[in-house]
């Protein structure tokens, strides 16, 4: 019964990109686990070998029965936010870890990858040619609900990039340009009240970042330490498992949130090329995979996932090269985590999926 | 087919012809997005790397500053008379630093004389080091005695790489006082990270791994502190920048009595068990004894491998806290839910009697009393008194399993206690559909005839048995026991007190109650009560003693004739003064043989200690008893 066109339309460009990540993220974690004192490089091995079986098992359905189920993905992700609010662990003043016996689960990683399933659904079942402002306030309400429960933790990073992922699926999936700029325009005053809604620890980063140099041992420290290591990469780099800013611990979270500023220091400017070819192909083949399908849900599926995987990316890279403040987001399948590389391998596996399956409306 | 067929099935739509084009412009939009981005991020990383790469580059090798953390001291652990059970002494670690270390083999060859500590372990220590920065200190050995750092000191010259580091450890000024309650230190594993339970601890750091070091780590840690300093590309400390100092760990004051603490120990010696002591007005713990115990300070210093295999012993298992994490049968200690369950369901009063001729029939099989010449006609006080089994075949089938099982579980049985100890066990009340689902049979009257006597699938821990006897003692308030009595905090203000919650009421009348407690009195003091061992000048105790088999005994054995294994376990349940109870004690000894001759003494042990603790010196004296009666009555009130 197996179709050998599944086989035909699997795409090996977007696969490779993904196992030449793999490869750069366990080289690169090597390192930074000699800096921590831990070996965190053979468990994201373990959740790499989780992710593929994952990737796999998220092509074999077809993924048009998704947005029949649409309505149970959402209900168990706000029921697991819910659930890390009462009795998460707490690391490092958030609570966002579930104890699931012998793992934990980050379930606002699980959000980011539900959130564009289920919008990409609600677009999908409800199909215009274009979107006016009153037609969103349900797909606004899907996304507001997890992104107010994942703010509570506080994870104000995430809670952000679900608003983002909302705006690029209303993007693609069409929205009259004059409902932009009344959003634009009617934002601007509120400002302010953003502001006022920060952790006092959330503004110190930002202002910071405006200015770091004025508390160059607070929280301006991270980075400036960081600019430091990425710099002092050049061309070349400093060498693999030689980088004096990591490994002499000047930079925090080096196995996550900074795994990027240690690549760059020990690989220099040559090594960032070849990372950012690896994502700039992934997220390309991402696209592409969109603009192929031959029906809305396929595209607003690949789209979503690419978006997924480009907004982390460009959030972490900006942040630790100094162009954003600090917010807590992943690089995708390079900082460690397994929530974070399963959610990323289901969503690629979903991606393939779409491709695979396009020969279906010929 | 089959492809058409899914998509009839769930209503697949295509793109309409006008949708799919303005869809692709978009898609166009979105590659101009990603290139762009990637544009400026490869520009900002030239700008950095290429542009201005030599800068950053010195600065990095001028980099100067180092954090250093500050260990905070942890909070000690105290008895309720403010006596230390476990303080913080310096610890002195010698440590090596990996990016000093020319040839670490040259270097193992000379510093290995030195040190008393096998190859094998120091090898182990060695290769765990290279998962840590090179240029932390890495220790090699936990805790070096005197001997071992006068002879490392003087030839440190020789030594390049290791240093001498000093850690705040603990030390036990009694020595291993209850160490299943205190619990020990370890070095923070791979796991403990991954659990995120300690969230500024670092590797190498020592935390809490069992016992109350476990459970009040948070508390008893601190607050790490840290210094900034600034030093030459040598290494060498030019200046400190800045310091933020530890905060010290709370001190935890317990509800525990030292003095009682070590009667306890002492009562069961070297035999295998647990006593749990409780104050039964207000449910704190006064003393809680596991046997063997293990020694706090081999934990201290760093446990051997041979040291971790015999508290590992799979026989006696000393790791095992016995009050709480393991659950035994309750013998006829279980005759005390028995008599309140009768009484209270009007099945017998004071006045009935069934006659005793030493064994029960049940259709065809017989099931025996322990007194095989029987004990004629008996009354609910003879009964409990002598504990008659017969007498609880003939209420057992009157109630039969439902209410038993209701009763036991109103007396707290089959539930945690909510010790706030990691581990409790809940025991077990057998019921029809446990035993349905477990062994997919039907209940059967047999079945009943042997919980009745407290044998059969029934299990509790002592610690439960000691909440039992303290709730019959005060009156049917259940209390949940604890064992803290306050955390005071490093300025020494006392940051919280801690009280006991209750739990429930035992489902028991008082005036039902004050029979079983009339009964309960005579165990101990009555002409042929099984406990009279127990017995202690001056003061009337009430008591319920238990024995349970282990195996099925066809024949009767003397116990001292069987493998220890196979001996029965030895129950006592106790509190006193009987008509004003101070102290409730409960008493398991694993394997011991007879309640009565074997766990009672151990329990009069503690009681009579706890008397000569509370009553004005100088202590009991036979003439004396009855101004010590009123002395401990005025206590009491």
């Amino acid at each position: 019964m197996f179709d050998k066109r599944y086989i035909e339309n699997f795409d090996w460009w977007l696969f490779l990109a993904v196992m030449g990540l793999m490869i750069v993220g366990f080289i690169n974690l090597n390192s930074a686990s000699a800096a921590t004192g831990f070996p965190f490089q053979y468990k994201q091995l373990q959740w790499y070998v989780i992710g593929l079986v994952f990737m796999f098992g998220f092509m074999c359905f077809d993924y048009h029965v998704l947005p029949s189920v649409s309505l149970y993905i959402w209900g168990l992700t706000v029921f697991l936010l819910v659930l890390v609010l009462f009795m998460g662990k707490s690391v490092g003043g958030s609570q966002r870890w579930l104890s699931l016996g012998v793992m934990r689960l980050q379930p606002s990683e699980l959000a980011k990858l539900s959130t564009v399933i289920v919008l990409s659904s609600w677009f999908y079942k409800d199909e215009r040619e274009q979107y006016r402002l009153r037609d969103l306030w349900l797909p606004l309400l899907i996304t507001a609900v997890p992104a107010l429960l994942i703010y509570k933790q506080p994870d104000l990073g995430t809670a952000l990039l679900l608003v983002i992922l909302f705006a690029s699926i209303v993007y693609i999936a069409g929205i009259r340009w004059t409902s932009v700029v009344i959003v634009f325009a009617s934002a601007a005053p509120l400002l302010p009240l953003g502001w006022k809604l920060l952790k006092p620890y959330q503004r110190r980063r930002i202002e910071s970042f405006l200015n770091p140099e004025t508390d160059p041992f607070g929280s301006g420290y991270h980075v400036i330490q960081s600019k430091i290591a990425v710099g002092s990469g050049q061309l070349t780099g400093t060498g693999y498992m030689h980088g004096s800013q990591a490994q002499l611990k000047f930079l925090p979270e080096v196995h996550t949130d900074f795994a990027f500023s240690v690549w760059s220091e020990e690989w220099g400017f040559l090594g960032d090329m070849v990372l950012l070819s690896l994502f700039t192909i992934l997220l390309c083949r991402g696209i592409a995979i969109a603009q192929e399908s031959k029906e809305p849900f396929g595209t607003y599926l690949a789209f979503g996932v690419t978006a997924m995987i480009f907004w982390q990316m460009l959030v972490n890279i900006c942040m630790v090269i100094g162009l954003m403040p600090v917010v807590g987001v992943p690089l995708p399948l390079i900082s460690y985590g397994g929530s974070s590389v399963l959610t990323t391998m289901m969503g690629i596996g979903l991606m393939l999926n779409v491709r695979a399956r396009r020969f279906m409306f010929h | 087919m089959r492809i058409s067929g899914i998509k009839t099935l769930l209503h697949v739509k295509k793109f309409g012809p006008d949708h799919q084009g303005h869809r692709q412009k978009l898609c166009g939009g979105a590659y101009a997005i990603i290139f762009l981005s990637m544009a400026v991020l490869v520009s900002r990383l030239s700008y950095l790397q290429l542009m201005n790469g030599k800068k950053f580059s010195e600065l990095s090798q001028r980099n100067s500053v180092r954090i250093v953390p500050l260990q905070a001291p942890r909070g000690k652990i105290l008895d309720r008379n403010g006596r230390l059970l476990a303080g913080v002494r310096p610890c002195f670690n010698i440590c090596v630093v990996r990016k000093d270390v020319k040839n670490m083999e040259s270097l193992l060859g000379k510093l290995l004389p030195l040190l008393n500590e096998p190859e094998s372990t120091v090898r182990v220590r060695v290769r765990q080091m290279l998962n840590q920065p090179a240029y932390l200190p890495a220790v090699i050995k936990r805790g070096a005695d005197w001997d071992e750092i006068s002879r490392i000191e003087a030839r440190l010259s020789e030594l390049p790489g290791v240093v001498i580091d000093v850690t705040p450890g603990r030390k036990y000024p009694y020595g291993s006082i209850a160490p299943h309650l205190l619990g020990y230190l370890g070095e923070l594993s791979q796991e403990d990270m991954d659990s995120g339970r300690f969230a500024s601890a670092a590797p190498g750091d020592l935390v809490g791994k069992y016992g109350i070091e476990a459970r009040y780590q948070a508390e008893l840690a601190g607050r790490k502190g840290e210094r900034t300093l600034e030093v030459d590309s040598r290494m060498m400390l030019k200046r400190v920048i800045s310091e933020r100092k530890p905060v010290p760990g709370d001190d935890i004051f317990l509800t525990i009595d030292l003095d009682l603490q070590m009667a306890a120990e002492q009562g069961l010696g070297d035999q295998v068990g647990a006593v749990v002591a409780l104050d039964p007005s207000t449910g704190r713990i006064l003393a809680l004894a596991s046997t063997p115990k293990f020694d706090l300070e081999a934990f201290a210093r760093g446990i051997s491998t041979k040291e971790w295999q015999i508290v590992n012993d799979p026989l006696y298992r000393p790791m095992v806290n016995k009050a709480l994490q393991e659950a035994y049968a309750p013998g006829s200690t279980f005759k005390i839910v028995m008599a309140g369950a009768a009484l209270q369901e009007k099945i017998v009063d004071e006045a009935t009697t069934f006659f005793c001729n030493g064994s029960f029939k049940l259709g065809r099989r017989r099931f025996r009393c322990w007194n095989r010449r029987g004990h004629g006609k008996t009354n609910i006080y003879k009964a409990l008194a002598e504990s008659c089994d017969v007498y609880f075949y003939n209420i057992g089938l009157k109630l039969g399993v439902d209410r038993i099982a209701r009763f036991a579980r109103g007396f707290g049985l089959g539930e945690r206690t909510g010790i706030d100890l990691p581990g409790e066990q809940r025991g077990l009340v057998p019921t029809r559909e446990w035993k349905r689902k477990k062994k997919h049979e039907a209940w059967l009257k047999g079945d009943t005839l042997n919980i009745s006597i407290g044998q059969g699938a029934v299990l509790v821990t002592p610690v439960q048995m000691a909440s039992l006897v303290a709730s019959v003692a005060n009156g049917g308030t259940i209390y949940r026991p604890g064992y803290v009595e306050r955390l005071v905090g490093p300025d020494g203000v006392t940051e919280k007190e801690f009280a006991c919650k209750e739990r429930g009421k035992l489902p028991v009348s008082l005036k039902n109650l004050s029979i079983v407690k009339k009964a309960l009195k005579g165990v101990v003091q009555g002409r042929h009560g099984t406990a009279r061992k127990c017995r202690i000048r001056g003061v009337e105790v009430a008591g319920k003693t238990g024995t349970a088999q282990v195996v099925k005994q066809t024949k009767r054995r003397q116990s001292e004739r069987m493998k220890w294994q196979c001996r029965d376990h030895a129950w006592f349940v106790a509190y006193a003064p009987a008509d004003n109870p101070l102290i409730a004690v409960a008493v398991l000894v694993e394997h011991g043989g007879h309640g009565g001759s074997v766990a009672a003494p151990i329990a009069r042990q503690v009681m009579e200690r706890w008397f000569q603790l509370m009553a004005p010196k100088p202590v009991i004296m036979p003439q004396r008893s009855a101004s010590f009666r009123a002395a401990v009555a005025s206590l009491a009130s």
